[in-house]
């Protein structure tokens, strides 16, 4: 057993004891015991974040005794690919996630206690997914030994190389956004454990969690979504600089996946910030809570369990059942619970005191809490449906990008003219903020019958498609402004209102906050239809690359404003004169390991100390060890002397002869100094070719550098692309070359909004940053003096 | 009815149109024998490829696709949408390999013409020698060449 394993079954073990204390202490309402789950939570923290260190050190010095290490990562990558191979396949994601979700059930125990039933029932769920994410990984360990993937390698075997981190993670993008996805996912760990707890509690009589714990909530969900929208803005900025689709998104079902999370983390905070205890959103806030969890889990299924295929369906295999049965228990908890009470338990579930008017504040925020509802929908049922329809007849159906931009466009337009009448009628009430709707919604059907040219249609529609689809994809993308115009106008104007009439410098701030988020989310929607409608793509082609005999001057790329030069064609090969040690055992490794190098093909250097032709064959000792390399042939081929450094590659022969432990059998082609050593024995990792270029928009430089393709030899030949992108104010200019066989083909493309989208992203960070950090209720600045003033008085209302 | 029922209700009528609907509007990909790709119907299991082909004397236009792969969708939209395109294809038998396929008879075909990724074209004898090879996207007008001279070269007796 490693230490990797002992501290996940010590971690296990700590968090299950946890776990069955509060369940005993829950159910007999006994305390006995409770005084060391806090012990016990901290306990299970530091062992899961150390068991994260270890397989970070592991990576960091290619311990490739670990099979997970050596499936995820290769020595001739940069310090910070190593660390990213931790996160590079199911194990050491469920281990990342365990470890972070293990500091939140610490910090929150912390923070709060777990005296009363009720944190000790929220902290158990919690600690109960530390838990179950450990037994996860004792039942498939990111620590198991190069054994289970070589089970017929003699004891000891180690390889001497890995087997490289997928191509398409190495890039800046990619180190941060899977860490930033799992703290995001990590952090809705408490508001599924509250709002389960809230529905577990309701069933016996307890009464309900959340009115309590309502700030409590506010504050995870906010921090998560904050995670979420930065993971999710990364995940795009990566897939635009590196697939060389010259876009953002492309409604794969794993981008899809992320997206139905945030979606609904967006309707549940919209619910959950109209909650009240004895009105509004008694069973559907804290409902919604429990469930985002579920989701997530339901997302990372799809992602992880192998079902789904896609450009970056990383991982798959038998952790994917574990996260399936996962899926069950959370869906249970999260989804059927609260479902179950409302219908047994409520006799109204509508909660609206009485009030019949349409036309309210409440009533507004609800349809902009059912409008996200089907945004999260449509992206759910586009991943789910082929596989029930595929389940039930055998059909394989395709899920097209129309489906999801179809049914998404008008549910998005019309949440933007809802938010800009809410704005409008929070501050300028009934009268205007109709007239208001009216003339919008007016403008935007005109706007989809303004076509300046026919890439302005927002889908090309076929004969037999359905009326939705012809209606919508005929519709001109013009119709997006009216609803941006509005919704911006709506919400600067309110406010500028609100910023005055607030009482403190916090106030005013979370005012600023709520605008910035509003804002670029109607910049956001404005930047992405364009950038697909209105980009525009020409290309060129350039022959005699790779002899040099190309046309260096500049030439028009037939159909656009543009001309390339080319001016020069570049191969490099990765590692380049890698150091002898990364790749080559020295005699004392060899001798070190033994037996176990038995009949593996092997690279080994060393100084040739002596020379013995035989009559059939030659053997060089190296450094005057057991080690010896030895050559078919009668001597004329022996490729050394005696004094230099050589590297040989053969099959390696433990005890293969009587005067020799081992003997590597070599050819003359793998055998040479290790200053020039031979091709085929140095490992090529990496294949970048491209040629450096120059493009003009007219006479003006556009863009310049080098463009072309990485191709991974080790990895079944997989390729990413090096593209050039010159970031302009309005059009950033996107080129992308393919090199092959002395031809380079070259594409320009203009993709147009992009820095809109930036913007657009930074705002949302920023003003929900804003928000969480200084809402004077439940910000997390301003939060801790009310908090610890209100407990003095009142637990029970604590927020 | 109060409103905020009303709308719940509305919400569940929507969501419910948006399942039926967007179900029955999906193009279908394949069935038990075929899947389909623009207007093209290609068949899905190899070996019933080439025994067709050997006892019509056809080539076989062999296509490696994924469910992924966004110049996959763009074959299907501009070149096998094509009418022009859909007749020639009628002198070759069609069979597609979906790269994600675990199945035996892909990874026979992808290793056996060493393919690693989608769209990759190979046109074959019956009797599997090459004639022509299409890697990566070709529009439509490049397309019917690639088809052209696969015909001559299968008419001519030779490969390449």
């Amino acid at each position: 057993m490693n230490v990797g394993t002992v501290l996940l079954g010590l971690a296990f073990g700590a968090a299950l004891s946890g776990v069955g204390i509060l369940g005993r202490a829950y159910a007999a309402e006994d305390d006995a015991g409770v005084e060391y789950v806090p012990k016990l939570t901290a306990a299970a923290a530091v062992l899961l974040v150390s068991a994260l260190l270890h397989l970070t050190y592991q990576f960091v010095t290619t311990d490739y005794s670990n099979a997970y290490v050596w499936e995820n990562t290769a020595s001739y990558l940069p310090l910070l690919y190593r660390i990213t191979g931790v996160y590079a396949a199911n194990e050491g994601s469920v281990l990342l996630w365990a470890a972070i979700v293990s500091i939140v059930a610490m910090i929150a125990g912390a923070v709060r206690g777990i005296s009363d039933q009720h944190a000790k029932l929220v902290h158990g769920l919690t600690l109960g997914l530390v838990a179950y994410f450990t037994g996860m990984l004792l039942a498939q360990s990111p620590f198991a030994s190069i054994r289970t993937a070589f089970p017929g390698a003699p004891p000891g075997f180690v390889p001497t190389s890995g087997q490289g981190l997928n191509a398409l993670l190495v890039d800046p993008y990619m180190a941060i956004h899977p860490p930033v996805m799992f703290i995001s996912y990590a952090l809705l760990a408490m508001p599924f454990a509250i709002g389960t707890a809230h529905f577990v509690s309701l069933f016996r009589g307890n009464g309900g969690v959340f009115p309590t714990w309502h700030g409590s909530v506010t504050r995870w969900l906010r921090l998560s979504w904050l995670f979420l929208t930065a993971a999710v803005a990364l995940g795009g900025l990566w897939s635009y600089t590196v697939l060389g689709w010259g876009g953002i998104w492309a409604w794969d079902p794993v981008e899809t996946a992320i997206l139905i999370p945030w979606l609904f983390l967006t309707a549940t905070l919209h619910a959950v910030t109209a909650y009240e205890p004895t009105g509004r959103y008694r069973v559907l806030a804290p409902a919604m809570t429990a469930t985002a969890f579920a989701l997530v889990v339901y997302t990372t299924s799809v992602v992880r369990s192998g079902v789904f295929r896609s450009v970056h369906s990383f991982a798959d295999g038998g952790i994917g059942a574990a996260f399936l049965v996962l899926m069950g228990l959370t869906a249970a908890l999260g989804v059927v619970l609260p479902v179950t009470y409302w219908l047994l338990e409520t006799d109204d579930g509508d909660g609206d005191g009485g009030d019949d008017r349409w036309l309210r504040r409440a009533n507004l925020v609800h349809l902009a809490v059912l409008g996200f509802g089907l945004l999260t929908f449509v992206s759910l049922w586009g991943l789910s449906f082929p596989l029930l329809r595929n389940a039930i007849t055998g059909l394989e159906v395709s899920v097209e990008a129309r489906y999801y931009n179809l049914w998404s466009y008008p549910l998005v337009l019309g949440l933007l003219l809802l938010l800009g009448f809410y704005m409008d009628y929070d501050a300028d009430g009934r009268t205007r903020a109709l007239a208001g709707l009216g003339v919008f919604t007016a403008a935007t059907i005109v706007g989809a019958f303004v076509f300046p040219s026919e890439t302005w249609q927002l889908a090309s529609t076929r004969p037999n498609d359905a009326l939705v689809y012809e209606l919508v994809g005929s519709a001109s993308a013009a119709s997006v402004l009216p609803p941006v115009a509005y919704a911006i106008l709506g919400t600067v104007k309110r406010t500028g209102g609100r910023i005055r009439a607030a009482a403190s410098r916090d106030a005013k701030l979370k005012e600023t906050g709520i605008t910035l988020i509003h804002v670029g989310a109607a910049l956001l929607v404005l930047s992405l239809p364009f950038m697909y409608v209105l980009a525009g793509q020409a290309s060129v082609m350039a022959t005699g690359v790779g002899d040099g005999s190309m046309d260096t001057t500049r030439q028009a790329v037939p159909g656009s404003d543009y001309s390339v030069r080319v001016l020069g064609h570049s191969r490099t090969e990765f590692p380049q004169d890698p150091a002898v040690g990364t790749y080559a055992l020295s005699t004392d490794q060899v001798v070190r390991r033994g037996s176990s190098l038995n009949g593996s093909v092997q690279t080994v250097h060393g100084t040739v100390t002596d020379i013995r032709e035989g009559p059939r064959a030659t053997v060089v000792q190296l450094d005057g060890s057991s080690v010896w390399v030895g050559l078919a042939g009668n001597g004329t081929a022996t490729p050394a002397t005696t004094g230099e450094r050589i590297v040989a590659r053969g099959r390696l022969m433990w005890n293969f002869v009587p005067s020799a432990d081992a003997v590597v059998l070599a050819r003359a082609e793998t055998v040479g100094p290790t200053a020039d050593p031979p091709e085929n024995v140095v490992p090529t990792r990496v294949v970048a070719e491209g040629v450096s270029l120059a493009v003009y928009e007219g006479d003006r430089l556009r863009a310049s550098g080098i463009a072309g393709q990485r191709r991974y030899p080790e990895q079944g030949g997989m390729q990413v692309r090096d593209v050039v992108i010159d970031r302009g104010l309005v059009t950033d200019t996107y080129v992308i070359a393919g090199v092959s066989d002395g031809t380079a083909s070259i594409t320009v493309k203009q993709v147009p909004f992009v820095t809109l989208m930036r913007v657009a992203i930074v705002a949302l960070l920023l003003g929900m940053s804003l928000v969480a950090l200084f809402d004077p209720r439940h910000g997390a600045v301003t939060d801790t003096a009310i908090r610890a003033a209100a407990r003095d008085t009142s637990p029970e209302v604590a927020d | 009815m109060k409103p905020r029922k009303a709308m719940t209700l509305a919400f569940f009528v929507v969501l419910l149109s948006i399942g039926y609907f967007s179900m029955h509007a999906a193009p279908t990909l394949s069935d038990e024998n075929y899947s389909y790709h623009g207007d093209t119907r290609w068949q899905t299991n190899v070996t019933a490829a080439e025994e067709t082909a050997a006892a019509e004397g056809k080539p076989i236009v062999v296509y490696f696709w994924t469910t992924w792969c966004t110049y996959c969708e763009d074959y299907n939209r501009e070149v096998y949408a094509d009418p022009a395109v859909q007749s020639e294809l009628g002198d070759f038998v069609k069979v597609a390999v979906n790269l994600d396929d675990d199945g035996s008879e892909s990874g026979r075909m992808q290793r056996e013409y060493n393919i690693n990724y989608p769209p990759q074209h190979v046109i074959i004898t019956p009797d599997g020698e090459v004639l022509v090879r299409v890697n990566g996207y070709a529009g439509t007008e490049d397309f019917l060449s690639y088809l052209d001279a696969a015909e001559q070269r299968y008419a001519s007796g030779g490969s390449i």
